[in-house]
């Protein structure tokens, strides 16, 4: 290990670079877990209202009560439709960000449901419970519970069950991950593809990238050791962490349905994600691997008009037309 | 998350505001951030069109407040908010008067749009007559002086040129410059005076490019040397070896045109092959030449009389 190499990190892109000065105010690279109240009172994430999800009727809105995990609480579902369709093509089932400690189904939908409307794709985005309060395997059953439910409700939402589709960003991307591997071990439901946006998804959180840019860019290794001990408590880091809570432990990476991954080189995530996609490949996988320069971690949300953030959307959209053949 | 436009709109009140977007466009300079970058930073920032015009460097940007690049032919408005950047303009596609953000952003994307286009799409040929009288002035004030410089995009240096038709104050590479043009040394702005009283010397040693005025068309004056003190000669059409070459002229139209090459070429057949004659002709040539002029140009000593001469007969045409 070569200290002076590790303290070079790759240069933010020059849009982005500036961009993140705004944005450091609002959320520092280091969060500690003392910190996660302030966090999630302090107006960081906006409540997205009805209105603003429907988008000037162009979607339908529904909030669904149904069944948690075995001895759990129901889960709620947000369940979006796109009206200008006649009948769905598929459905996107979306996990949200916030490092498993923040966030709620309401967060980070810009972009899904501007898919839902280009594609005419169901939305569904799950409220699972947080960590710490909830620890693993809460959350990820959670999800999982959601998923089973909307793929054996696909003729009453009324889309194609061909074209169910795991979706999600950071904390959701590694939820997202999580769920490709339980609908293959536990028989089901069938996936048609996995969109993973700069995805959590390694507990051990010592890859060189997340010492490289550590008290650098959104979401370095302090906070997601913060994000992980919520999770996992003293399990994190050791032998024994499920690949439902880390996808990044699984042993077997193949039979999984087609991937897309995209992370930035200045991140945390990047090496686990880009060691993610290679260990795909290398089980006779399909997956697609962005990793875009000198962008910080969700660099795409915090900066949408950036150049690199065009591009990440742009690729994203492409790999659905791909995926979906359309 | 709340993006960048929402967060400075909710601040538009606020100091904090203009700090921040001070701090957007330093770190887009410190970065050497592209001319798109810098667009889209006034677009996303004023949550408003941003476009950047330079005719004459070939510049057409127009970005819309979600980033996109999306270029129109419409005409600006008369009262869109706009700033001029030597001779590019920036608008934000919002009627005035700007707040104080708004004029934050003109102004913070303006400078760092003019770095850029100095230093990747050339120097400007300055359009402002009256900025440069004033630049190489000496007897203007001082601050006077540097707010011209300022006004025509120079910061801490910059060079005189002397145009038949005028004069041009620039900096970095020499763009193409039409006929003849004398350059002055590069020099602080406040010695821009001296820069222009060096070019206007250059420019008299600049030739037309022509069989009646053979020679460079563009002259540094860092490149005369000692020569330059020929311009101070006066009444060259009486000296004796300038009405030799007058009088060796008007005996054939290759005459000037091949002692001029002649004289700047390293060796004779370097001549021809410039002149595109066969090296006999050139011969030839000369001695009918030196016959004219009454001493032989083969020579070094020759040679330098004749680089004078030609040097003082086009002082004598540039008065």
């Amino acid at each position: 290990m070569t200290l002076s190499v590790e303290m070079t990190p790759p240069p933010f892109d020059p849009e982005l670079g500036a961009a993140l000065q705004v944005i450091a105010e609002m959320i520092p690279p280091s969060l500690t877990a003392d910190m996660i109240p302030a966090m999630r009172g302090g107006g960081l994430i906006p409540m997205s209202s009805n209105e603003e999800l429907c988008r000037d009727g162009r979607l339908t809105l529904e909030e669904r009560q149904v069944p948690g995990p075995d001895g759990a609480p129901d889960i709620s579902l947000l369940i979006l439709k796109p009206t200008t369709f006649a009948g769905a093509l598929g459905c996107l089932y979306v996990a949200h960000g916030g490092g498993m400690i923040l966030g709620d189904n309401r967060t980070g939908l810009a972009d899904v449901l501007d898919w839902a409307e280009e594609f005419g794709l169901i939305l569904v985005s799950v409220e699972y419970r947080l960590a710490p309060e909830t620890p693993h395997p809460g959350p990820i059953d959670d999800c999982y519970a959601g998923l089973l439910w909307t793929a054996e409700h696909a003729d009453e939402l009324g889309f194609d069950p061909g074209r169910l589709i795991v979706a999600g960003a950071s904390a959701g991307g590694g939820l997202a991950a999580a769920l490709a591997l339980m609908a293959r071990d536990k028989g089901g439901p069938a996936l048609a593809g996995q969109l993973l946006m700069c995805p959590m998804l390694d507990d051990r959180n010592d890859t060189f990238s997340a010492r490289q840019m550590a008290g650098r860019g959104v979401w370095d290794a302090t906070a997601n050791e913060t994000g992980w001990n919520a999770l996992l408590g003293a399990a994190r880091g050791g032998p024994d962490v499920s690949p439902y809570a880390a996808p990044a432990r699984a042993t077997d990476l193949a039979n999984l349905p087609p991937a897309f991954i995209d992370v930035g080189s200045a991140e945390t995530f990047r090496d686990e994600d880009v060691a993610y996609a290679s260990r795909i490949w290398q089980a006779g996988g399909a997956a697609e691997l962005h990793v875009w320069p000198g962008g910080f971690h969700g660099f795409d949300g915090f900066a949408p008009q950036a150049a690199l953030s065009q591009e990440a959307k742009a690729a994203r959209v492409r790999w659905l037309h791909r995926l979906l053949d359309v | 998350m709340k993006d960048l436009a929402v967060r400075l709109a909710a601040l538009d009140a606020d100091a904090g505001a203009a700090l921040r977007v001070i701090s957007y466009f330093d770190s887009l300079v410190e970065a050497r951030a592209g001319l798109q970058s810098i667009v889209r930073g006034a677009a996303v920032l004023a949550d408003c069109p941003a476009r950047l015009v330079d005719r004459e460097r070939r510049v057409h940007i127009r970005v819309s407040p979600s980033g996109q690049a999306a270029w129109l032919d419409e005409p600006p408005e008369e009262t869109w908010l706009r700033t001029e950047v030597g001779p590019a303009t920036l608008w934000l596609e919002r009627a005035g008067p700007p707040g104080p953000v708004e004029a934050m952003i003109l102004e913070r994307a303006a400078g760092a749009a003019r770095a850029v286009l100095d230093r990747t799409r050339g120097r400007t040929r300055t359009a402002d007559p009256a900025s440069v009288e004033l630049i190489v002035d000496a007897s203007a004030p001082p601050d006077v002086r540097l707010q011209a410089a300022r006004h025509l995009g120079l910061t801490e240096s910059g060079y005189a040129v002397a145009l038949d038709n005028g004069a041009r104050v620039l900096s970095g590479p020499l763009p193409t410059l039409p006929g003849r043009a004398g350059i002055g040394p590069t020099t602080p702005i406040l010695d821009l005076p001296a820069s222009w009283a060096a070019a206007r010397v250059a420019l008299r040693f600049a030739a037309e490019g022509t069989d009646e005025d053979p020679g460079e068309q563009v002259v540094h004056a860092t490149e005369l040397g000692a020569l330059a003190l020929l311009a101070e000669v006066h009444d060259q059409p009486a000296l004796p070896d300038v009405k030799a070459l007058a009088h060796a002229a008007s005996a054939a139209p290759w005459m000037l045109t091949t002692l001029h090459t002649m004289a700047a070429s390293i060796s004779l057949r370097a001549a021809a092959t410039t002149l595109r004659v066969h090296h006999s002709t050139l011969q030839d040539r000369i001695t009918h030449a030196e016959h004219l002029l009454g001493w032989t140009v083969r020579e070094p000593q020759g040679r330098l009389r004749l680089q004078l001469a030609l040097a003082l007969r086009r002082l004598q045409r540039h008065p």
